[in-house]
């Protein structure tokens, strides 16, 4: 209720339920008011790791709670807020995302930004040939500068300040007293000598700064090393290049490389975005003219096989024990329900064992009585045999549930017409059963299709795709599925992983999956012009 | 009721998003983002001074984090003690499994969340350093106290990214009752287990798994082959792909022999290579380090000698694991400090050995190993060639393991099968 809706009652509404319902409308707000806490802390955190897009994502969602629980006219949405909240950002997000990351970059040597890169760069430093190198003590003053004492490998000491030119020093000159046997003065007026403990616990502090003037600079570089870096790589803006000023070469900033002309490029790179490069690449990549037609015809074959092996095990199964005749059928139900209930990566890793043709059970045994058995691994007919049998097991319990389900709902009335009419059972499943069980569980099927074609698991655990083919243009197994087949492309490219191909592979695949569902969903209508003319 | 129910699962959702969204977000570092691009010509007075050293800052405000597997974690824990002890430096020792260092790196380092040291492998450096993950790092003279090859294994385009701890390379093992003395090329291998086989002592006298490159690796070699030509500095180059070379070619045909009069069998899986010669059906395979807890579980007498030679040495790949530092870390000066004074000792690197017996790289202690395995593993490392490091090393994997079971299935012939992975190899290293 709220006061909205107690005004449109009317105004001889007499104020009192307004006033009981303050506190309900004081608690909503409060909730809301809590929730945008907790959003814009969480915001803050986001944007300061340079997340706009989750950030983006998530503002917006807030924005629509709140939008939804402050305004009365939508009230019947607050119900759904949190799964619509959820499904945008579990599932819309994430699409959306991948979309966007298609269109990028995105891959091993492009995981940075560009500030990122360019400060990695700017980093990279090396040493002269021939330039000499120190051995180092520091010196604080109480108001936090550091000096270098800098003790050469000829023997000769230099004091080092930030900003000035580091000079040889003698012990006498510049407030420096007397030296130890080490040959570090025992004082520098104004200054005292870092202890070992001070100089490892700030030593990080110590390798930012630059002792004398620049460009001639003396950096740290270890406990015991100093000497005169330079920096190697130096960012232009104007150019938007880094450039080497050593050489003078410059590396200008090409499709997220910093590139010479001759081709030689920086590491690392960072993300930009690249247009339809990574869709281009797909349409006129070998691995489309090679074996994607094989892996195609297979990920069909493989759904729909199934698909079709499944249902018709489960529906067997669920037309058996829909038979009250049949004994003990309710424990037996139960116990063909299991296979359902162990996680499928299991269930796999333990079928994997069991055809295992040298120590499985199963080979071991069929090579004792039949003197062979089949080589499930490396045999591409027998690999798919295999696969399939596994996928049988994995996918029947969940057909005979469903085949269950909807038997009850036929009509025993219809079962008997039928029969006065002659048919005989095969003619009741055919005529009876199936066209009205199809109408209910034939979304169901399109749904167990559309999932076995990017059934992933089932075929990577089975054998990651193999046996392999002979004498194809890009790396393929005889039982790789297209996102199978999507993994070998995009993580085992010539750089390592390439997520932005994958994701312009996945939308690819999406689109294949869509139109086949939508395909079929129509199709499926014809059941139900069916079920309307019983 | 209802509403107020509903008000509480919209908090519940928002901080459902929060505990999801904030996993990596954890520990926060402001300054890692807001800090600007560093000048090019830095100007030193502008730089920012460090607090004044005599009035110490307490301990808590300088922390390194060690990303280390189940294995190594304890022991750096403890040498993170003694750290923190003396240098009043905190160390936090967070542990994960070994593989998932490189992956979560990729994501936490770039977003200021990862580590300042690392422990991993020396093959991930191309792809971390191509990432700009990694912090090249100054031993001084530190460097000479490791196995020269292991800092070479650690070396990337001229710049060391790591402290080796350990190496690993497989080796020949062979059952001393049925093979009494090491065999010295594969010839005789091949006259060994013809002779086993038609005496009916063992099923097969040498196993080798298809699909399994790493382990084939010596054989190519042996005769002659390679998988990336190597630069005068020893450095692989990419462009030279030695899949197809004739060495490479002539050791496919040794393999498709060997399947063909029945001395390798297409069946044989990793676990069926080591049940066969734990049961003494088989009386030689390649194998590294991590199996030998294995064999002495089993009982079974082994004896550990080189990888054999047929037109050239036999070498297998080198492997090397090691400490390395984040380029996002705030003390990467710390951090290697850390490294040379506390882990490049004696006790620690004499620890990490004891806590997985693998032939050390720290020079002190791996001479005074007196485990005779580790000894002869060390041996057959000798020659050891480092496991590629570069990024195009993903690219060979797949397509040259494919090569290795065609041959065993007898799918295609074997200068064929070679010929075509080092295409698809090229293909993929070409970006198409």
């Amino acid at each position: 209720m709220s006061t909205v809706e107690a005004k449109a009652r009317g105004p001889t509404m007499p104020l009192a339920p307004l006033r009981s319902h303050i506190p309900r409308i004081a608690l909503r707000l409060l909730g809301l008011a809590v929730i945008d806490a907790f959003t814009l802390w969480f915001l803050y955190q986001l944007v300061i790791d340079g997340v706009w897009f989750l950030a983006a994502a998530i503002a917006i969602i807030t924005l629509g709670i709140n939008v939804v629980f402050l305004r009365e006219g939508l009230y019947p949405i607050r119900w759904l807020s949190p799964g619509l909240a959820l499904m945008l950002l579990m599932v819309v997000y994430p699409v959306i995302f991948t979309f966007y990351t298609a269109f990028t970059n995105y891959s091993d040597g492009h995981l940075l930004t560009k500030t990122q890169a360019i400060r990695i760069l700017e980093k990279e430093q090396f040493l002269p040939e021939g330039a000499p190198t120190y051995r180092w003590i520091a010196f604080s003053s109480p108001d936090g500068e550091y000096v270098l004492w800098l003790m050469s490998e000829d023997g000769k000491a230099f004091l080092a300040s930030p900003g000035e030119p580091a000079r040889e020093v003698t012990p006498g000159e510049a407030g420096v007293g007397p030296l130890d046997e080490e040959g570090v003065p025992q004082s520098i007026e104004g200054y005292e000598r870092l202890s070992r403990i001070d100089t490892v616990r700030f030593i990080s502090e110590l390798g930012k700064l630059e002792f004398g003037e620049p460009p001639n600079t003396i950096k740290i570089s270890s406990l015991d090393k100093a000497a005169q870096y330079q920096q190697r790589y130096v960012y232009d803006p104007v150019q938007d290049a880094m450039v080497d000023p050593a050489t003078g070469t410059v590396y200008r900033a090409v499709e997220g490389t910093f590139t010479s002309l001759t081709g030689e490029a920086l590491w690392p790179g960072f993300q930009v975005t690249t247009g339809r490069q990574n869709f281009q690449r797909l349409l006129t990549s070998p691995a489309l003219r090679g074996p994607f037609i094989r892996v195609f015809l297979w990920t069909v074959g493989f759904a729909l096989l199934s698909v079709f092996s499944t249902f018709v095990l489960g529906l067997f199964l669920a037309i058996v024990f829909n038979d009250p005749t049949v004994p003990a059928r309710k424990l037996i139900r139960s116990l063909l329900i299991i296979p359902y209930t162990v996680p499928g990566f299991i269930s796999i890793l333990i079928w994997v064992g069991l055809l295992n043709p040298h120590l499985g059970v199963i080979n071991t045994n069929l090579k004792e009585f039949l003197g062979w058995s089949p080589p499930w691994f490396s045999d591409p007919w027998w690999a798919k045999a295999g696969i399939l049998l596994i996928n049988l097991w994995l996918g029947y319990p969940y057909m005979m549930l469903v085949c269950s389900g909807a038997l009850q709902a036929i009509s025993p009335e219809l079962y008997e017409a039928a029969e006065m009419d002659g048919a005989d059972a095969w003619q009741r499943l055919w005529h009876v059963t199936l066209p009205l069980l199809l109408v209910s569980v034939g979304p169901l099927l399109i749904g167990s299709f559309a999932f076995n074609f990017n059934n992933f698991t089932v075929i990577y655990l089975f054998n990651k795709g193999g046996p392999p083919m002979a004498g194809t243009l890009t790396p393929a197994g005889h039982t790789d599925i297209l996102i199978s087949y999507t993994f070998r492309l995009a993580f085992a490219s010539g750089r390592g992983n390439d997520y932005a191909y994958a994701a312009a592979i996945t939308i690819a695949i999406f689109l294949v999956v869509a139109a086949i569902t939508m395909f079929n969903f129509r199709y499926t209508k014809v059941w139900e012009e069916v079920s309307e003319s019983v | 009721m209802k509403k107020r129910l509903f008000a509480v699962l919209g908090v519940l959702v928002v901080v459902s998003f929060t505990v999801v969204g904030c996993a990596p977000a954890a520990t926060p570092t402001p300054e890692e983002v807001a800090t600007p691009p560093a000048t090019p010509t830095p100007l030193p007075k502008a730089t920012p001074t460090p607090p004044p050293a005599t009035p110490t800052p307490s301990p808590e405000e300088i922390t390194l984090t060690i990303w280390a597997d189940e294995t190594r974690a304890p022991i750096i824990e403890e040498i993170g003690n003694a750290f923190t002890e003396q240098y009043g430096v905190e160390i936090v020792v967070q542990q994960m499994g070994f593989g998932d260092v490189r992956d979560q790196l990729m994501i936490a380092g770039p977003a200021g969340e990862g580590p300042d040291i690392l422990i991993g492998a020396h093959d991930w450096l191309g792809q971390l350093v191509i990432n700009g993950l990694l912090a090249p790092l100054d031993f001084g003279d530190k460097e000479d106290l490791f196995l020269d090859a292991a800092i070479q294994a650690f070396t990337y385009e001229g710049e060391l990214y790591g402290m080796p701890y350990a190496t690993e390379n497989v080796a020949l093992f062979r059952n001393p009752e049925l093979v009494l003395a090491a065999p010295q090329t594969w010839d005789e291998v091949v006259e060994i287990a013809a002779e086993l086989e038609a005496a009916g002592t063992v099923e097969q006298g040498y196993v080798l798994q298809p699909g399994d490159p790493y382990h084939f690796f010596p054989i190519m070699t042996a005769f002659g082959g390679y998988v990336f030509g190597q630069n005068p500095d020893g450095t692989y180059n990419p462009d030279d792909v030695g899949i197809d070379s004739e060495g490479s070619i002539a050791a496919a045909e040794w393999l498709d022999m060997m399947v063909k009069e029945g001395h390798l069998s297409a069946d044989v899986d990793w676990e069926a290579m080591h049940v066969m010669f734990e049961n003494g059906e088989a009386a030689m395979f390649i194998t590294g380090p991590w199996s030998l807890s294995r064999l002495r579980e089993s009982g079974i007498p082994y004896a550990i000698s080189p990888i054999p030679d047929a037109t050239s040495d036999g070498r297998p790949f080198l492997g090397v694991q090691g400490f390395m530092v984040s380029a996002f870390s705030e003390d990467v000066l710390l951090a290697q400090t850390f490294l040379t004074e506390f882990a490049a000792t004696e006790e620690t690197m004499q620890a990490l050995f004891e806590a997985d017996p693998r032939p050390p790289a720290f020079l002190p202690v791996r001479e005074k190993i007196e485990d005779p395995d580790m000894t002869a593993f060390g041996e057959a490392g000798e020659n050891g060639l480092p496991m590629p490091a570069i990024p195009e090393m993903s690219a060979v994997w797949t397509a040259w393991g494919d090569a290795v079971t065609l041959i065993f299935q007898q799918q295609t012939p074997p200068d064929e099968a070679f010929t075509n992975a080092a295409q698809q190899i090229r293909t993929a290293i070409a970006g198409q």
